[in-house]
């Protein structure tokens, strides 16, 4: 595949690019979803090709082929080139100065899931789906998957680079529903499980059949639960909620693409502008921010970025203070800060784009018992069920599968249909603790959605439970 | 090669009880622009077989884009590995019978022929028409989706499509406009730009509302988005037989307005016409609300076999990626009401709100059918019947029946809309909505200005 992308960046450069890269990938990814007891989705996809980006008078051009032949990568070359030269707009793009890189990463991984039988995936859903059965549970559902990619990187100013991803995970979904209310609890993580860039180890560790009894139980208990009162008060966010809330509300706003206004008529833009780097209080001093594409196990780990960029950890927010952007080689240029090294493609078939590595909430200190002691009235909130936030990133509404009320440092009543709401920089302004690293967690999701034509990046977030004074819970009454 | 040439090839390679082959083929570009300039253009070339292979009623699928016979060899291999993987689903349907699809309109060779060239060029129309900033795409695609069987099926149908959207924005000003179809002919990229940045122009100086209940004016983008986040889990059968979704125990109970009626109708060549579902189930027309009256939901094969009591496929059948939600309204269709125009809806309400077009939903409570967003880029108060003073985005937090449980009116003709972020493989879908006015529109907080 090295050879074909070398062929591929000589065409488009014999067609006029003055800069040029292709990546060749094939990807493979199995799905196995059971539903009370059912076989849902048996799937097994694999899907190649070769993906040609170039910039011609400083109009940018990209085009694919599934074709992994010197034809298809000619035809993607030459196609790209015609359509920067008629491309509309005044032309002036430039890219970040950044050493030609040679090397190869794979994933390390102690137990291929391709090798686990397909059989062996469904019984483990399977027995996992029954565990979760309870009298008011109308739905159960479990599933498994797996992905490998292998993709070659070539650029015309010398890159070369292989890199193998893997990764898998799984989860299981608990439904009860009775007297017109419908509730959902998750495990280990809501909307299509936890993912890491791992082995098959990675699902044997999550213990599925073993916390379904617990996630079945809290379902049907949900069902009975009182719905959470709304009113200002103090929040602790459990580490798989606290990473939809940096996802959403620092992720995003914080990738430079988005400043620059490049996503409006799609995901929308940012609060923040580029000269608040270095100046903004994001949040309190207890917020600190880090992108690390080095991460063990992190669905945004690699080797080298999708522009060549070699992956690198860099501060976002340190103590409040907006530190960092998320960038590629061309926005690192318009800022004249950094190298890039958050450009990522979904396939061969889409054109990178800024895109968030694995970003961490980083740990500071005690237990999440401590955080609740610590709140006299409030509510504790677990598991993400909705979330929307505005177009750039200031008004955010998140509701989770379920709460609990906090009453005297300790955890009451279950409560149900809980939202919150704020905006983000009073809201991260009103941090007062993070738990320590023994609380911290990766969590892997792979549904995060940007870009025309849609691209899902597959991103990690650490996180470690959080606690926030004076919400906004529910709506104001 | 023909589809149905690449489908029999791949059913030649696959040992099973039944087999089932679907090509799927996608020749499109997109020229995405921001700033007034193209910064994301995507030309993409793609061909995917899948196949599903039943043995001792166990169904076992996989897909590869290849066409060559070590291709096709390698996904028969794993597609029967997946079949015997699976234990034996006593409800399985089998595979769809023969069945003639319904002819339809939907494919156009101007667009069909549309070359990169031609397509940025169709962006600099838009692009050249705004006297502001202009952001979003224009698109055009031509896709083939063919399906044979051992049971005998085989069914074709090319497509294409075309859409433009346009985002006039600078600091504190932002409008939008968008129009889509299945011709080149139906798109004209520079009215959708103009109309963008008179809209935008109406934005600047956007004022805070105070969260409370509102009466409003949903434009078709507004409305129809909305629309189909409650009818993604309350339309569909799968919903029905767990019994957890709205449409649960309410069939056949007036539970909206009788002035609403709507219908899934893939047939109607003012849509994005389909001939037949991802089973090979010719489409139906399905009345899903008369009058205010709930009236069905759309079925697969799966779900009507599930169900039992003489259920049948309306053609509704989903993607298999997409099995988990079960059979799909992808072509929801309004029918209209009087008024002549989304001003005249103004009128009529006298004092409100006026949404453009909504951001960011989620599904907060799929059974009450509560959705939550965000208005943006032309949101407005309607004060003694005319538009007026530019509002902030607002957040909300509906229960979409209660929007439609009061409609003071609805504009008289629907208009096409996109449903398409385009991910994953091309398969453009709409929906037909009119402008509606709403009794009943619960803002819950406001949020950012219009504009970039």
């Amino acid at each position: 595949m090295r050879e074909l992308c070398e062929h591929a960046v000589a065409a488009a450069l014999g067609a006029g690019a003055s800069y040029a890269d292709a990546r060749g990938v094939v990807r493979r990814a199995q799905v196995v979803g059971t539903r009370n007891q059912r076989v849902e989705r048996l799937d097994d996809t694999e899907s190649e090709g070769i993906g040609v980006r170039v910039l011609v008078d400083g109009a940018w051009g990209f085009a694919c082929d599934r074709r992994l032949d010197n034809e298809g990568a000619e035809a993607a070359a030459r196609k790209a080139c015609a359509f920067a030269k008629a491309a509309p707009g005044g032309q002036s793009r430039e890219l970040a100065s950044v050493e030609p890189a040679r090397g190869e990463f794979r994933t390390k991984i102690e137990r291929d899931p391709f090798a686990v039988p397909l059989a062996d995936k469904v019984e483990l859903c399977l027995r996992a789906e029954s565990a979760l059965g309870h009298e008011s549970v109308k739905v159960t559902s479990a599933a498994v998957r797996a992905q490998r990619e292998h993709k070659v990187f070539v650029s015309s100013e010398g890159a070369s680079i292989e890199q193998e991803l893997v990764e898998c995970g799984g989860g299981i979904d608990a439904m009860a529903a009775s007297d017109g209310i419908t509730q959902m609890r998750s495990y280990p993580s809501a909307h299509g499980g936890l993912s890491s860039q791992a082995g098959w180890e990675f699902v044997e560790s999550l213990g599925l059949e073993r916390e379904a009894p617990r996630v079945g139980e809290e379902a049907a208990a949900l069902l009975r639960a009182d719905p959470c009162p709304s009113g200002i008060t103090t929040l602790v966010i459990d580490a798989e909620q606290m990473q939809l809330q940096v996802h959403e509300s620092v992720g995003h706003p914080t990738e430079l693409d988005r400043v620059y206004g490049t996503e409006a008529a799609y995901a929308g833009t940012s609060f923040l502008k580029p000269d608040d780097l270095g100046s903004l209080r994001y949040g309190s001093e207890h917020m600190n921010i880090t992108a690390d594409a080095t991460t063990p196990g992190g669905l945004g780990t690699f080797g080298f970025d999708d522009e060549g960029v070699p992956a690198g950890r860099v501060p976002i927010v340190q103590e409040g203070i907006l530190k960092g952007f998320l960038t590629s080689r061309e926005t690192a240029a318009r800022i004249g800060s950094g190298s890039g090294g958050s450009m990522r493609a979904d396939s061969w078939s889409r054109m990178p784009l800024v895109r968030m590595t694995n970003l961490h909430l980083e740990p500071s200190e005690g237990s999440l018992d401590e955080l609740i002691a610590g709140v006299d009235t409030g509510v504790f909130l677990r598991t993400n069920k909705s979330w929307s936030i505005d177009d750039k990133r200031l008004n955010f509404q998140f509701g989770t599968q379920v709460a609990w009320e906090i009453k005297g440092g300790k955890l009451g009543r279950m409560l149900r249909d809980a939202t919150y709401t704020g905006q983000t920089p009073v809201f991260w302004g009103s941090l007062d603790a993070v738990a320590g690293a023994d609380e911290w967690r990766l969590h892997g999701l792979t549904n995060c959605g940007k870009g025309q034509p849609g691209q899902h990046a597959h991103v990690s977030h650490g996180t470690a439970p959080a606690r926030f004074r004076n919400v906004q819970v529910g709506f104001k009454q | 090669m023909s589809g149905l040439d690449l489908a029999e090839r791949a059913l030649g390679a696959a040992e099973g009880d039944e087999a089932l082959a679907l090509v799927h083929s996608e020749r499109s570009g997109m020229a995405r622009f921001a700033g007034s300039a193209v910064h994301q253009p995507t030309l993409i070339e793609n061909e995917v077989v899948e196949l599903q292979i039943v043995r001792d009623g166990r169904l076992g699928i996989a897909s590869v884009n290849r066409s060559d016979d070590e291709g096709l060899r390698v996904l028969a291999e794993r597609a029967a590995e997946a079949a015997d993987s699976a234990p034996a689903d006593p409800d399985f349907p089998g595979l769809a019978p023969p069945a003639q699809p319904p002819p339809v309109e939907g494919y156009d060779e101007e667009t069909a022929a549309l070359t990169a060239e031609e397509q940025a060029r169709l962006a600099a129309a838009a692009i050249n028409a705004s006297d502001l900033d202009l952001y979003g795409f224009f698109t055009s695609g031509v896709t083939e989706m063919a399906l044979m069987s051992s049971t005998g099926l085989a069914v074709s149908q090319p497509m294409t499509d075309v859409a433009v959207l346009a985002l006039a924005a600078v600091d504190g000003a932002s409008g939008y406009a968008e129009q889509t179809g299945w011709r080149l002919a139906d798109v004209d990229p520079a009215e959708a730009a103009t109309e963008a940045v008179e809209k935008a122009k109406l934005t600047r100086g956007a004022v805070e509302l105070e969260p409370g209940s509102y009466p409003a004016v949903l434009e078709p983008p507004a409305f129809a988005e909305l629309l189909a986040y409650f009818a993604y889990d309350a339309f569909g059968a799968l919903g029905l037989v767990e019994e957890r979704s709205f449409a649960f125990d309410k069939l056949g109970q007036r539970v909206f307005d009788e002035r609403f009626s709507l219908a899934d109708d893939a047939l109607d060549p003012r849509g994005l016409p389909k001939a037949f579902d991802f089973e090979g189930t010719p489409k139906q027309r399905v009345e899903l609300v008369e009058d205010g009256v709930l009236g069905g939901v759309v079925w697969d094969r799966v779900t009507a076999k599930r169900a039992g009591n003489g259920h049948e496929s309306t053609g509704h059948a989903p993607p298999s990626s997409l099995r988990n939600w079960g059979p799909l309204a992808f072509a929801l269709s309004v029918a209209g009401g009087e008024a002549e125009s989304a001003e005249q809806l103004a009128e009529t309400l006298g004092d409100g709100i006026y949404v453009t077009r909504l951001h960011y939903l989620s599904i907060v409570d799929p059974r009450e059918g509560i959705v939550t967003g965000m208005t943006r880029d032309g949101t407005f108060r309607i004060r003694g019947g005319k538009i007026a003073d530019p509002l902030v985005n607002l957040r909300f937090t509906v229960a979409v029946p209660e929007v439609l449980a009061e409609l003071p009116g609805l504009t008289r003709e629907p208009v096409l809309l996109n449903h398409n972020a385009y991910y994953d493989d091309r398969y453009a879908t709409g929906l037909l909505s009119p402008a509606v006015a709403t009794a009943r529109f619960d803002v819950t907080g406001v949020g950012s200005g219009p504009g970039v």
